[in-house]
């Protein structure tokens, strides 16, 4: 990307981040941050070298124990999660896309990115796309009857528009004290016991679930990058995001998939261990 | 003459005093709280990782070894193992138990050594102790980088007085649950020896 066109989009960025800030009592858009910051890395995922004949579509559910044979000690706090994958083939294709597309087109972007443009400008941009994002966490706080929090995304919001210019800095973290609350709708429904159904891998979004891509898509109508005018400019800011989401991440996939056994299960299990967390939290 | 025996006896008392809290004093030393232990450690690797006096190509293996050597004073490799493959750990014989753990603990190390290399300047907070059990507690610490807290709970086990790392807890992501999973689905698949077929390639000992 040549610098003229991200100062560009950057000052398609401020224009958006203002929509929010004079609307805000309506409170309704935003972007799923939660999302862009733990799922990018694991969008990319790898294929399984050589262990291929590992994996028959139907997975095995892991060994709900945890205890070794005899001494089952103390270890239930490690069980192992299932989750049905009867579209393991799709799955899996889409796994590989994704893989391929992170090698051989977002890491190199990110990567030159990276190169071009400072920290403190992409850490500025993140910034500014988790302030955009804040009606996903206010509502789905609502959602969740976490009134406190939805407060506190109220007040980030408020406070970053103007001690943080604009939402640039997160200037509600350093100064008062007060960090972002996470929250989307596969979280809101996971806390009133909606399971995820079934696996999904994204194409370009990566691990998901029934339950998750559902959430996903109606957190776009409070994302405000959604509402963006030409359809072709919401999915430049979009991809741009990921961009520099990714500039920040890279090497974490690579490291999932050096240390994996089977890449595909890897990342499906830690899918399914951070999003149990979060609904937890 | 009294005064001499009292001396003697306050120098006898004081001794055999000393003698009794000795073993008290070097076990409390050693063992430390979890929270101390994996502080200790990993201060010790920001410490390797930051010597000034290892530079360049040699150097970077200098520092591996290092912190590899470290590595095996934090993790219980032989625990970590038994409850990664969990029910089916008594599947394996011995020596099959003995090269699993050989062949995890080169996987591991190979896979994040170069992570720990990666290290720059974050600040490493040691947030707290939690108690799982009685042998066991889980220390929550976070990685604080400009982008975002990272949070990483180190859970630890105590044998025979030390304090040892049996898991390692990123971002809600239990390390020993992850290959637990990928085990398990091998093993569905394939004997135990097949199983540590694939981890001899993996780590390149094939």
């Amino acid at each position: 990307m040549r610098p003229a066109a991200i100062f560009s989009l950057l000052f398609i960025f401020l224009a958006v981040s203002s929509v929010p800030v004079s609307a805000d009592s309506a409170a309704s858009i935003e972007s799923p941050t939660p999302i862009r910051n733990h799922e990018l890395a694991p969008v990319q995922e790898s294929l399984p070298d050589e262990q291929q004949d590992v994996e028959p579509g139907e997975i095995p559910p892991a060994d709900l124990g945890d205890g070794s044979g005899g001494d089952s000690e103390d270890q239930p706090e490690e069980e192992a999660l299932h989750i049905a994958d009867p579209l393991y083939p799709f799955n899996k294709a889409m796994y590989h896309v994704n893989d391929k597309f992170y090698f051989w087109i977002l890491k190199p972007v990110a990567q030159g990115y990276r190169a071009i443009i400072p920290e403190d400008v992409r850490l500025s941009v993140s910034n500014l796309f988790d302030h955009i994002s804040t009606p996903i966490r206010f509502v789905n706080n609502l959602l969740q009857m976490r009134i406190r929090d939805a407060g506190k995304e109220l007040v980030r919001f408020l406070y970053n528009s103007t001690a943080g210019v604009c939402g640039l800095v997160d200037a509600a973290k350093t100064d008062i004290g007060l960090g972002q609350q996470d929250e989307d709708l596969g979280q809101t429904f996971g806390s009133y016991g909606v399971g995820h159904g079934i696996y999904l891998v994204l194409p370009f979004l990566g691990p998901s679930s029934l339950r998750d891509a559902a959430g996903r898509a109606g957190d776009r109508f409070l994302n405000p990058v959604h509402y963006v005018d030409p359809a072709d400019a919401s999915v430049g800011i979009t991809v741009y995001d990921k961009v520099n989401e990714t500039s920040f991440r890279i090497g974490d996939y690579e490291d999932l998939k050096k240390s994996a056994i089977d890449p595909y299960v890897s990342l499906r299990d830690a899918y399914l261990q951070y999003r149990k967390k979060k609904v937890e939290e | 003459m009294k005064r001499r025996e009292e001396v003697f006896m306050k120098k006898i008392s004081l001794l055999s005093m000393l003698i009794i809290l000795l073993p008290c004093a070097a076990v409390t030393v050693y063992a430390g709280t979890p929270l101390e232990t994996v502080k200790g450690h990993v201060d010790h690797v920001i410490e390797v990782l930051r010597d000034s006096s290892l530079k360049g190509g040699a150097a970077e293996k200098v520092k591996k070894e290092k912190i590899r050597v470290i590595s095996e004073k934090m993790f219980d490799y032989p625990e970590l193992s038994r409850r990664t493959l969990g029910q089916n750990w008594s599947k394996f014989k011995t020596e099959q138990q003995q090269e699993f753990i050989e062949l995890y603990k080169s996987i591991l190390e190979g896979a994040y050594i170069d992570r720990i290399m990666s290290y720059t300047d974050e600040k490493v907070l040691f947030n707290k102790e939690n108690p799982l059990s009685e042998k066991t507690v889980e220390v929550q610490t976070t990685i604080v980088t400009k982008k975002a807290d990272i949070p990483i709970s180190y859970r630890m086990i105590r044998k025979e007085g030390e304090w040892r790392v049996y898991d390692v807890i990123i971002e809600g992501v239990s390390l020993i649950s992850n290959y637990r999973t990928q085990f398990a689905q091998v093993l569905a698949n394939k004997s135990p020896e097949g199983l540590l077929d694939s981890l001899r390639k993996k780590a390149g000992k094939g």
